[in-house]
């Protein structure tokens, strides 16, 4: 167990590139990092233990508040796991909704995700225009929704409010502003040299230890594993579906998946908005009890939600596994081993878009 | 252990970590797999692990349970790929001295089950040690 | 001429503001609207105010979140290390009443102003990048403005 060790380098708990608090013990050898100890409970707010007992009405805005970046799919995710329980099938145009909502969450997700790793690794031009971006898809989420964070749009049997003609014609004249941005953005990220020094052939994670740690979402699909849970997703299915895979296991494949992923998030909410029929929006419904394991994919990779539900649709037990669990810990154990250099550490760590509120909930 | 500055005793905010739902369930099925008490296993996990391997323990443990059976019984029975690679409860070493031990009693004659009950307890002393 | 001086120092003072924001246990919304702040459109810099995330150079503190029990030494001691004068701004429900999660069962200790003394709060859940950068704004001329007078 015990390693010859030059010196112990702690990073964090609170550090100029992390938003978030987490604290990374690096052992180091010269300057290659050998071993790594995570440290957290910065966050530990016990929401799970928080939900039990609770009615599913208080449940729902407890999920989403597990993550603010990703809310809209913690939402979905819990509701569409009620609506397993309790057999409410939502209306087509709803169903078409979530989509249009989750994709548009997924979005201000990879954005804020590049940007941290472009602010990290100090390329603020590109961070800057990134963020930027983020806005322009927020207005959209604020515009079908009502609110920027924390929407609370869906609820079992559908969502709360229909998009009107207006607003869909709105949202598609920002995706066309939208893509042709992002186009530039992924060419400038793609070609960079600066770039491609700090982020090729480094923080690898190969696929036989993306397997063990049982990593998920971009950071998976980065290393070759070809897993989505869209492709289970009914809806997704019926748009066509196909997720974006690649195989070099570093920095640059983790920030370039989610480049493409933009674009594909782009082509779905085209493709959704154009196949929408008309219709209500809320069917209605009454939760029940019962005992489900329902999945679906976050921006970080796959969200599962353990309910058990009493007759009254009473949340008697849950537990959430929400991606960053197993990212973070693929992270810290097998990329950050390779790294070369300490000042490596922060930018790779960023680069598997580690979620420390998720992580803890 | 190394010294660092603002160090911490992380052994409470552990123990919330083991506590969850999905972690609790887990600790025991391991610690009916390993035939120990719960509280003890609890506390050896505590010593070893970190806490962002305690959250990911759940997971891990699923993919160890899935993992094909390799061609080694006696390999599969102890765990030595699931409590080593999946979840380091314990260090190759100490796996590898309690494989050992099994592997000799089945190497005399011995049927499988005395040769795992044999090896499960010695991994077992190393957790109540 | 002292009073001239005084006058530049006041106005300088007053606009140029080092932020460092520190999260205590957020759902994250929180975090993610502060970041926001620093996008082309709010343009936090163009009032002189600089997220610098480094207590040493600060000026205010942001406090994100209901102070879980891992905080509760080291708030404190982020609060320390910031130089006189400095001000901290609870951002978000969290800090004032803990929200959504200061129910039983859960692990956190909420009001933050328990542990450091808390100039203003912006409510809200999560409140937008715009009442953020305005709660900065019209803090800064109060603390900083004739701090130097202000002092016995």
């Amino acid at each position: 167990m015990k390693k010859t060790v030059d010196v112990s380098i702690p990073v964090g708990p609170v550090h100029p590139c992390w938003k978030e608090p987490v604290r990374i013990k690096c052992e180091t050898r010269g300057e290659h990092v050998i071993g790594t100890e995570v440290e957290l409970g910065y966050m530990k707010k016990g929401i799970e233990r928080i939900m039990q007992g609770r009615p599913w009405q208080e449940v729902m805005f407890l999920a989403e508040r597990v993550c603010g970046i990703c809310s809209v799919v913690h939402n979905m995710v819990f509701i569409e796991a009620m609506e397993t329980i309790s057999e409410i099938t939502p209306p087509p145009r709803a169903a078409y909704l979530r989509v249009v909502v989750n994709e548009l969450d997924r979005m201000a997700s990879h954005l804020i995700a590049n940007f941290s790793y472009c602010y990290t690794i100090e390329h603020e031009t590109l961070a800057m225009y990134l963020l930027n971006e983020r806005e322009y898809v927020l207005d959209m989420l604020e515009m079908i929704t009502g609110n920027r964070v924390n929407t609370a749009y869906m609820i079992p049997g559908g969502v709360r409010y229909d998009l009107r003609e207006e607003d869909a014609a709105t949202l598609r004249a920002t995706l066309d502003r939208l893509e042709e941005n992002l186009r530039r953005y992924t060419k400038m990220f793609a070609g960079g040299p600066l770039i491609a020094l700090r982020s090729k052939g480094v923080g690898i994670l190969t696929k036989e230890e993306a397997l063990e740690a049982h990593a998920v979402g971009p950071t998976a699909r980065a290393s070759g594993i070809a897993v989505d849970c869209r492709s289970n997703h009914p809806t997704y299915q019926e748009i066509g579906f196909e997720p974006v895979v690649r195989t070099e296991g570093d920095n640059y494949a983790r920030i370039m998946v989610r480049f493409e992923e933009l674009m594909q998030s782009i082509g779905l909410i085209r493709r959704a908005l154009a196949m929408m029929p008309e219709g209500p929006v809320r069917g209605g419904g009454e939760c029940k009890g019962g005992k489900v394991r329902y999945s679906g994919e976050a921006p970080r990779g796959e969200l599962t939600y353990f309910i058990r539900a009493d007759r009254y649709g009473r949340v008697e037990e849950i537990a959430i596994q929400t991606p960053s669990i197993m990212n973070i810990d693929a992270c810290t154990h097998y990329m950050l081993k390779g790294v070369i250099s300490i000042a490596d550490v922060t930018s790779t760590f960023i680069s598997s878009d580690p979620c420390i509120a998720c992580n803890e909930r | 252990m190394t010294k660092y500055l603002y160090e911490k005793d992380l052994r409470p905010l552990k123990y919330n970590i083991l506590v969850g739902p999905r972690q609790d369930r887990t600790v025991k099925a391991m610690a009916d797999r390993l035939g120990v008490r719960r509280q003890v296993l609890r506390r050896h996990l505590i010593e070893r692990l970190d806490m962002s391997n305690l959250e990911n323990m759940p997971a891990r443990w699923e993919v160890g349970c899935a993992a094909p059976a390799s061609d080694d019984a006696l390999a599969d029975a102890l765990g030595c790929e699931l409590f080593v690679e999946n979840i380091a409860v314990f260090t190759p070493s100490e796996m590898e001295a309690a494989y050992e031990k099994a592997r000799d009693l089945v190497d005399d004659g011995a049927p499988l089950e005395t040769a795992v009950k044999e090896g499960k307890k010695a991994l077992k002393e190393v957790i109540t040690s | 001429m002292t009073d001239l001086l005084q006058k530049l120092k006041n106005a300088v003072r007053s606009r140029s503001i080092h932020v460092a924001y520190v999260d205590t246990g957020s759902c994250n919304g929180c975090d993610i609207e502060v970041l926001a702040c620093l996008s082309p459109r709010y343009d936090l810099e163009q009032y002189g105010i600089y997220v610098h995330n480094n207590p040493r150079e600060a000026d205010i503190l942001l406090v994100i979140g209901c102070c879980t029990p891992q905080w509760e030494d080291k708030l404190k001691e982020v609060w320390e290390k910031i130089p006189e004068p400095k001000a901290a701004i609870a951002i978000g429900n969290c800090p004032v009443s803990g929200c959504v999660f200061n129910r039983e069962g859960g692990y956190v200790n909420p009001p933050v102003s328990k542990h450091i003394p808390i100039a203003a709060s912006v409510p809200g859940c999560p409140p937008r990048p715009t009442e953020i950068i305005r709660a900065v704004l019209s803090l800064a001329p109060t603390i900083f403005a004739d701090y130097e007078e202000k002092k016995p």
